[in-house]
């Protein structure tokens, strides 16, 4: 069983050719990425990149393959960040042992909270992930313990710590957030595979009969919808450690959902690389046009192009540039 | 006791105002079964621009209403043809997504063009005055909104029940296809749904201004506040607003003054929460 599991996430032979040496490609610029470009400003992005890739594999279980609107990506991601951060910053715990708490604790929110949500369909349960988003960074913001709106920020070691997680070199951390990513993408091989892939694409594509094939819907929407959580839960904790300060307006905020979700989309939700496309154009897109256009003093130019493609995205290929490619394949 | 008293009658007073601002929304989603995620938006739209013509042509703010209604309408109609049209062959998610962009879009338009800052007006006939009536003081912008909104309110509602094009919206809200074979353009039924949900949000917006301040990015409050409104009315449903409106004024106005300022909006999502899970589909939804 173990074994075919692990067949099933390591093998791509299902996939065609060009998608496979994609794939290595993309390995390989990870790879050697921190030693071509050696400019700070650079690898941030990149680490940024590989961050987003992960809350964007996460959310595309629940939003593309399940087909529903999740909107508090950024919930997940704050309740593993808080977490994380305070076992540091109040019982010195080691990050080792934070993280898997913090997952932990994303995991269980997500699954009270799809408990209840999952019952409501479609708008409803879009308008209810914003509102409960809505309340934790309210909650957040107004509770001292946590530290409020002013946020947490972790101190800083003397030395260079890997229990930690506290480097100097941004290497480090590429090379973590990279391993991080290269196990969501192989889960998501899996995934794809697995009968719970199958049971909610099922769902995606007609609620009905796949109530009628024996599937049950609400348990397994919840299911996911608790990996999405450990998904962004993970993402929560590296972010926490890397850049060693959190506020309820960078990991609570609904903007860092709406980004998650609109990334996806426009790279193609419910494909298996849609998220990374849509990272790689975003990511870049959004640190180096708001850096540009920040230093002129214009601020939203960013936000509305990313708006214009969204819109356009879903009025003319909901499938986003992941279906355009995919047309683009079948005529050929 | 005095201070439940003013309370209650500040709270009568926003309510009003929220169930204008739930109206546009009610009237789109019962239309077309589309949830309008810029609907806040467009209230900041109508704040601006009733905002703007009152401090560039030094106009008194309330006869910028018919502007901003305007506004608003051309708003809605434009949003329509130019984008929901499309979105409304495409899966659930693209439609929720759509509108989203459309929201983030005009937020950060207003944020490009206006800046970050928070603006007020400061000269007009209900600005700044207030009445003194035994303990209780009225506020005049508050109570000249309360009472414009409720008379928007009442003139949508007439139309809804009495004209040929209210009865027009209605069958197509019941039935598109059948609609259509009695002889209504349902497109245009469309159309006029956004035009008309965009208009009343411009209205009340040009109202909120006289004693709110504007800045970019109010509208995911007052469009969460309309979605609160609406699901505990029942999507859809007019009247439903109304009494809806009315109650989520008093939970936030009762809520800030005896739980904490801080807190009251927490409760209105709260009470969105507690409502879509415990009762779906509302107090009048069908």
């Amino acid at each position: 069983m173990q074994i075919r599991t692990l067949k099933d996430a390591l093998s791509f032979g299902d996939l065609p050719a060009s998608e496979r040496i994609g794939f290595i490609l993309f390995i390989i610029f990870c790879l050697i990425f921190p030693w071509i470009i050696k400019g700070g400003f650079a690898q941030a992005v990149m680490i940024q990149f590989l961050i987003f890739c992960l809350y964007g594999l996460g959310w595309n279980l629940i939003g593309g393959y399940g087909g529903q609107v999740a909107l508090g990506q950024a919930k997940n991601v704050g309740m593993s960040a808080y977490t994380v951060a305070l076992l540091i910053v109040r019982w010195d715990i080691p990050f080792w042992v934070c993280t898997p708490l913090g997952v932990l604790v994303a995991t269980v929110e997500s699954f009270v909270l799809g408990y209840f949500l999952f019952r409501l369909r479609g708008h409803y349960f879009a308008i209810a992930t914003i509102a409960v988003s809505l309340v934790w960074q309210q909650l957040f913001i107004n509770w001292n313990f946590v530290g409020g709106a002013r946020g947490i920020e972790l101190p800083l070691r003397e030395t260079p710590n890997f229990i930690y997680m506290q480097f100097v070199s941004p290497i480090y951390y590429h090379y973590f957030a990279f391993v991080l990513v290269m196990i969501a993408i192989l889960y998501m091989n899996w995934f794809r595979k697995s009968r719970l892939g199958y049971q909610l694409r099922a769902i995606t594509a007609n609620e009905e009969v796949a109530e009628s094939l024996g599937i049950n819907i609400h348990w397994v929407k919840v299911k996911t919808y608790c990996i999405t959580g450990v998904f962004a839960g993970m993402g929560g904790a590296f972010y926490t450690v890397y850049y060693n300060y959190i506020d309820p307006f960078s990991v609570m905020h609904l903007e860092l959902s709406i980004m998650i979700a609109l990334m996806t989309m426009i790279g193609g939700a419910g494909s298996m690389w849609g998220p990374i496309i849509g990272a790689m154009i975003l990511i870049p897109l959004d640190r180096y046009l708001g850096a540009w256009l920040g230093g002129r003093g214009i601020i939203g130019v960013d936000f509305m192009i990313y708006a214009m493609m969204v819109m356009i995205i879903s009025a003319y290929e909901p499938k986003g540039i992941w279906g355009i490619i995919e047309k683009a394949r079948r005529k050929r | 006791m005095e201070m439940l008293l003013s309370t209650l009658i500040s709270a009568l007073q926003m309510g009003m105002l929220f169930a204008l601002v739930a109206l546009g929304l009610a009237i789109i989603f019962g239309v077309m079964n589309i949830v309008n995620f810029a609907h806040g938006e467009f209230l900041m739209v109508g704040m601006y621009t009733a905002f703007l013509t009152a401090t560039i042509f030094s106009i008194e703010p309330l006869l910028t209403l018919p502007i901003a209604a305007m506004v608003g309408f051309l708003l809605g109609i434009a949003s329509y043809y130019m984008l929901v049209r499309y979105l409304l062959k495409g899966p659930m998610i693209a439609q929720l997504l759509g509108t989203f962009g459309l929201m983030i879009f005009l937020r950060y338009l207003a944020m490009c063009i206006f800046g970050p800052d928070y603006e007020t007006l400061e000269h007009g006939l209900l600005i700044g005055k207030s009445i003194k009536l035994g303990a209780v003081v009225l506020s005049y912008p508050r109570l000249g909104t309360a009472v414009l909104s409720m008379l928007a309110f009442g003139i949508i509602y007439w139309m809804m029940d009495y004209t040929r094009l209210g009865k027009a919206l209605k069958a197509t809200a019941l039935d598109v296809e059948a609609a259509g074979y009695m002889g209504i353009d349902t497109e245009r039924m469309r159309g006029l749904a956004w035009g008309l949900g965009g208009a009343t949000v411009g209205i009340a917006g040009a109202l909120l201004i006289n004693f709110y301040y504007v800045f970019p990015t109010i509208g995911i409050l007052f469009c969460m506040i309309a979605f609160a409104t609406v699901a505990l009315g029942g999507f859809g449903s007019i009247k439903g607003a109304f009494i809806a409106g009315l109650i989520m004024g008093m939970i936030i106005d009762l809520g800030g003054t005896y739980i904490g300022p801080q807190y009251k909006f927490a409760l209105v999502y709260l009470t969105f929460f507690l409502v879509v899970v415990i009762r779906p589909k509302g107090l009048f939804g069908w």
